[in-house]
Parts: C-alpha cells; structure tokens; sequence
C-alpha cells in the first residue's frame, strides 16, 4: 500500500457488543481474482438476464414508511419496466400491487407520493380500492365479457423494515427478513425511524446501474478521485465484511488518512466532525490522532444532554461509516445522527443509463422542529450539484461506462480492496445460476 | 559570500517540518550545530537523524510550547546541550482559525509566548557574549488582511512590531533582532497541501495572485532567515523582510 505513516485503528472489542451491531470481521470469501466480463455493464442480454434472475426475483426498497402513515397514503415506484403502488390499509398494514389500469394499461399514478382514497384511473375512470379490488367500472353492462376475472389488479409481497416499504415482483419470493439478513440485527441499533428525511432525490446517470453500486463498494478511489477525504476518513484500515448475499465496510471517519502526512492544524473536514458532535475544535488539547477516540468519548457523554439516544450503538459507530450494502442495489452509509442511502436502479432499457435514488435522514435535537420533507427532486447527471463527493463520483462514472465499451477493454481487473465488487457479482452469478427463467 | 556561519549554534523552535526544519537543514549545512522542538515525538526523531548527515551537533526533543514549565526546561536544556547559543529562530505556530475565542488564546500562547519565552532563555548568554541574532516568523498575513478576521494574523503583527523593540533594545549588546514574513509556502506533507485537497477553490484563487505562478518551497524561506542570522547581514537590524515572490501587493517606500 502507498501510505506515509503505519496505524493501527482502535476498534471495538466485538465480545463488547451485546445485542448491538456485530463489529467481528468475517471470514473473507475466496473468490479468486479473475476478470469480471464487462458485458456484464454494457450489454442489452445480460440486462435482460438480470431483469429476469435479479429484478424480478429479489425483494426491492420501495420507500420510507413514514411517506405514508395514513390509509389511503401511498408510494408509487417504479422498477425497469414496471411499475408498483404500495398502499397503507386500514389497519395500518401496507399492500402492494401493480400500479396498471386493467381496462386498458394506463398507469393509476405518476411517481411519488400522495395520498388517495380510492385509484381511479384517469382515462375511463375504472376504480380500484386501496386494495387493488375493482370498486368501478363505468357501463360495466357494456363489456359482455364482464369484468376482468380475477376482480383485482396483481397483488405483490410486500413488507416494513427498518422504517422501509419493500416490494417484490416476485409471488413466490422468500420472508422479507429472511432475504435482508443479517442485515436487521446489524442496522437495528440505529433506530432510522427516529430520523427525519433531508433529502430526496433522483439523478438519471449515464452508467449502467452495476457501475454506481461499484463505485459505492470500494474505498481504493478516493485517493484517486476524492482527496479531500484523505483529511476526513482513514481509507486504508477498513474491514471489509462479505455475507451471504449482503456486504459491508467499516470506514475509520474523523481520520487522516496513512496515505498523506499529519498536518499541524486540525484539517477543516474533521473540524466539522468535531463541531458537529458539539465540541469546539479551538479548545481541542489532544493528538491529531486522538480525534477519532475523543470525538466518540464526547458524544458518548453529552448525546444524551440533546436527546440523542446512542444506547445501542458502540463507540466506534458515533464516528464511523459502517457502509451496507444490501443486495441488489442499496447502499447505506449508517452513521450515528444520519443516513445517508443511495438506491440504484437500472434504466428500463438502456444498459448505459440508470436512476440515482439519494435519500438522506438526519437524528434531530430533542426539541428540535422536524424539517418539512423535502420535495422530491429529479434531474439529469450534471444538472445540480449533489455535494462535493458525489459530484466527483457524478462527474467520474460516465466516463467508466463510455470507457467499457472500449475494444481495448475487457473486464474489471479487481483488487484486494475491492472485495465487495467482486462480492457482488458472486451474488448476481448466484442468482443467473438459479436458472429460473421467466 | 561566506555567510559565516560554521560553529555557529542554532535553536529552532517548531523545526521538524517545513520552514524551521528547511532552516535547520541550511543552518547544519553551512555547520552550525542546532537544537529543535516540535510536538511529536517521531516528527523530532526523524527531523534529527535527518539532520545528523551534515555531521555537526544536532539535538532535539518533543515540546508542548503551551505547556510553559515543560518549554522552559527544553529550552533550557537546548543551551546547555549546544553549549550556548548564538542564532534563534522560533518560528512554531498554531495556525489560524475562526468562531472561537479560544483561538486568540491559542495563538498568544504558541505565537507570542512561544518567542518571548524562547528569546529570555537565550538572552542572557548572548548578552553576555555580547553577540547573537535571532530572526521571528510573521506572516505575509499580517501585512495584508488575508484569510478573514482571526488571531493569527494579529497575533503574528504583534511579532514585527516587538521584534523591531527588541532590536533598537539590544543593538548596544552586539544582538541584531529581524523579523522575515513568509507568503503561502507549499511543500510534501504540509498544510497548503491539505488545503489544496480541501478547499481547492481557496487554494486556487491563492495560486492565481502569485506573479510567479506557484507557492514558495520552504528552502527559499530558510536561505532567507539563515542569511539574516549570520554574521553576513552584520548591518541588518531591526528589519523587516518579506519573502513571499512578490505575493503581497503593497510597496514599501
């Protein structure tokens, strides 16, 4: 590795942490070092073998629970070619179907959210209730074939999660907890229901879906395209975690980077970690090195005082990123007072493009007005900036999927810290191996 | 030009990176020995061994200039070790820094006190010897309002103004006191470097006011502040210099 300095991370004992989240580092799988084909991000087959194997098959992030806390309140998302609605119920429980018109296709609702008492498509007025039953059909006496025979639209599985809505395509699919784990038993002790979105919004990019998911999974680039980091978070000493069909890394935060010196004034990204923790980085006695410990030891002592409940966390989750990754297509970087999620969907499609979905929670003072969610946003690549770091990640990736397509190129040629990547496509050779066609 | 300096000794405080350790280098070189401090102990350590190569003496130790009886001590040691001493440079920093009081603490204790106490401890041998000269690091800050209103660019100007006190004070006792304020020096592992990655914008519009298209290397600094310290700049006391590639815009008449 190309570092100036040697560190040793302090981390949590993982015989400390109860019924907390995990911290052991699991046993790194053995998944050689080949090439992984590019065809695999470029081409319109293997798109339409992962719409077949992936996308219709797995459970899938529809939303966030607290969109749609009243009956009738609803979540409509869309996935490649389809479309989904998922619908609080009377009794508080959702149901999801999809989101077509019977009579003759037109989609009930656009995007979004919002909030109905029945769906009443636009076009003939046919009438579905919160349930997907057909409640109406103008001049039924019109159709001497009667009305379609199941009565309803295709109902789907769906499920709450950690404050998430979840959907699947498929009828057959496992328990919702049964696909996400171990991921519940590790996000758990963050308690995302008590934070407050910030966020929302969705960025078409010029890269096939796979290329963001990639880019998310390795921390090899941020000496290459984020170096700035390298005075904010330790990119080096991670522990990288492979599951099942789940990842994860744990990134050392309110670090300096062994890639770079120790400067002699506090680098101004850290500062903001330590004053966002509340602490005056002026008054700071310690070593540069100390920042991270002393930075947990602090909100461990004075979250309480603003109402910030980290009981069930461990020390190093106050600083850290601890970065999921759920499979297919969800990126979490969990930390203490937010989160910060990214859903990466294709494009229905086009192979190059996809959908960028950014939804950013925060934990909120005691007392503290909750934030009016923020209206949801969509614009294409390089329209807005979306911070710093994801516009240097924006501005790299189409050139990634322009590049693959090169005849000079002919797949990824991973390393050691790009584990997760190759973790990934073990899991989606995983399930193209099921060969469950449909 | 024969500066002079062989046999000469040196203490530089803040001398394990960048300017004070370029100055340390050039003043070794031209065989002087030299004490530094810094905070860290493996900054100290690596500073001196890589001092040792121009085979004078060198020695050095791990200070927290804050820390008044512990700084006392050192510097009290550093005359011991070299024997004397006939060139200061106390150039250490707290850097700059804004929204906290603290920081006009901070910058008194490092930018001011750290001098002040380092130029009584070597005051009464160069007295004595009736020879010495020290040079103080400002800033090209303190001249032009640079990086917003903070104590560091006051706390720096407070060093032109006591230096040229010291000097009118002390010339009777064969002591030349000049102060030399650096403009925005660059090097591996320094802090403009940190600033380039993090606030790039900052660091460019920066960049865009040098004449010469590029931040100063600390060595152009050292060869500056050695030269003020030898016995060759017999005739320059109470000066100000500014060494900054022309940065600063105004003209001193």
């Amino acid at each position: 590795m190309d570092v100036r300095r040697h560190i040793t991370i302090q981390r949590v004992d993982p015989a400390t942490t109860g019924n907390g989240t995990p911290a052991e580092k699991a046993p790194d799988p053995e998944l050689g070092t080949g090439l992984i084909p590019k065809e695999r991000y470029t081409s319109s087959e293997f798109m339409k073998l992962e719409w077949n194997h992936i996308w219709s098959k797995v459970w899938l992030l529809g939303g966030r629970s607290d969109d749609i806390p009243e009956p009738g309140d609803y979540i409509c998302t869309d996935i490649g070619t389809e479309s989904v609605l998922i619908v609080r119920q009377k009794d508080q429980s959702i149901r999801a179907f999809h989101n077509v018109c019977l009579h003759r296709g037109n989609r009930l609702r656009p995007e979004g959210i919002g909030s109905v008492e029945q769906f009443q498509c636009m076009y003939h007025h046919w009438t579905y209730g919160l349930d997907g039953k057909i409640e109406h059909i103008p001049d039924l006496a019109s159709f001497p074939q009667g009305c379609p025979p199941a009565g309803r639209i295709l109902p789907l599985p769906c499920g709450e999660w950690g404050s998430f809505v979840w959907f699947s395509l498929n009828p057959d699919v496992e328990p919702l907890l049964d696909f996400l784990d171990p991921i519940p038993q590790h996000l758990a002790p963050y308690h995302f229901d008590r934070m407050k979105w910030v966020r929302d919004i969705t960025v078409e990019w010029d890269c096939n879906w796979k290329a963001s998911v990639d880019a998310f999974n390795e921390s090899y680039h941020v000496q290459g395209i984020h170096p700035q980091l390298l005075w904010y978070l330790d990119d080096v000493n991670l522990q990288i975690d492979c599951y099942e069909r789940h990842n994860r890394y744990l990134i050392p935060f309110a670090s300096i980077s062994p890639r770079v010196a120790l400067p002699s004034i506090i680098p101004s990204p850290i500062e903001h970690i330590m004053r966002k923790a509340g602490m005056d980085p002026a008054e700071y006695e310690g070593r540069m090195t100390d920042i991270r410990k002393d930075v947990q030891a602090f909100m461990r002592a004075n979250g309480p005082k603003r109402g910030r409940d980290y009981s069930e966390l461990n020390d190093d989750q106050l600083t850290d990123d601890y970065h999921y990754m759920i499979f297919p297509n969800v990126t979490l970087n969990t930390h203490a007072d937010d989160l910060m999620l990214f859903r990466q969907r294709p494009h229905p499609t086009d192979p190059d493009k996809m959908f960028y979905d950014i939804w950013i929670f925060e934990l909120l003072d005691e007392g503290e007005e909750p934030p009016r969610r923020p209206k949801h946003q969509l614009f294409k690549h390089g329209d807005k900036s979306i911070g710093l770091v994801l516009d240097q990640d924006a501005f790299n990736l189409p050139n990634v999927q322009k590049g693959m397509h090169s005849s000079a190129f002919e797949g990824l040629w991973l390393g050691e810290q790009e584990l997760r990547i190759r973790h990934f496509h073990k899991v989606v050779d995983d399930y193209l191996a099921k060969g469950d066609v449909a | 030009m024969d500066l002079g300096l062989a046999g000469k000794k040196a203490i530089i405080v803040g001398g394990a990176r960048g300017i004070g350790f370029a100055t340390a280098e050039v003043l070794a070189r031209e065989g002087c020995d030299v004490a530094i401090t810094a905070r860290g102990e493996d900054s100290v350590k690596d500073a001196v061994a890589a001092l040792k190569r121009y085979d004078t003496k060198v020695v050095g130790g791990a200070v927290n200039v804050r820390k008044e009886g512990e700084y006392k001590d050192w510097l009290a040691k550093a005359v011991d070790e070299l024997d004397g001493c006939d060139i200061l440079v106390p150039i250490t920093s707290a850097g700059g820094g804004a929204g906290s009081e603290k920081y006009w603490h901070n910058a008194f204790e490092v930018d001011v006190l750290g001098p002040v106490r380092a130029v009584e401890a070597v005051m009464p041998g160069m007295v004595e010897r009736q020879s010495g000269s020290i040079v103080l690091i400002a800033t090209t800050s303190a001249g032009e309002a640079m990086g917003g209103p903070q104590a560091y660019n006051a706390m720096k100007a407070s060093l032109v103004t006591w230096g040229k006190q010291l000097a009118l004070a002390h010339g009777k006792d064969g002591i030349r006191v000049n102060t030399v304020s650096p403009g925005p020096i660059e090097f591996d592992g320094g802090n403009w470097e940190m600033i380039k990655a993090t606030m790039e914008k900052f660091y460019t519009a920066t960049l865009r006011q040098q004449p010469m298209g590029r931040f100063g290397r600390p060595d152009e600094i050292a060869r500056a502040i050695a030269f003020l310290a030898s016995p060759a700049a017999s005739w320059c006391n109470g000066s100000h210099l500014v060494v900054d590639g022309g940065f600063t815009n105004r003209t001193h008449f």
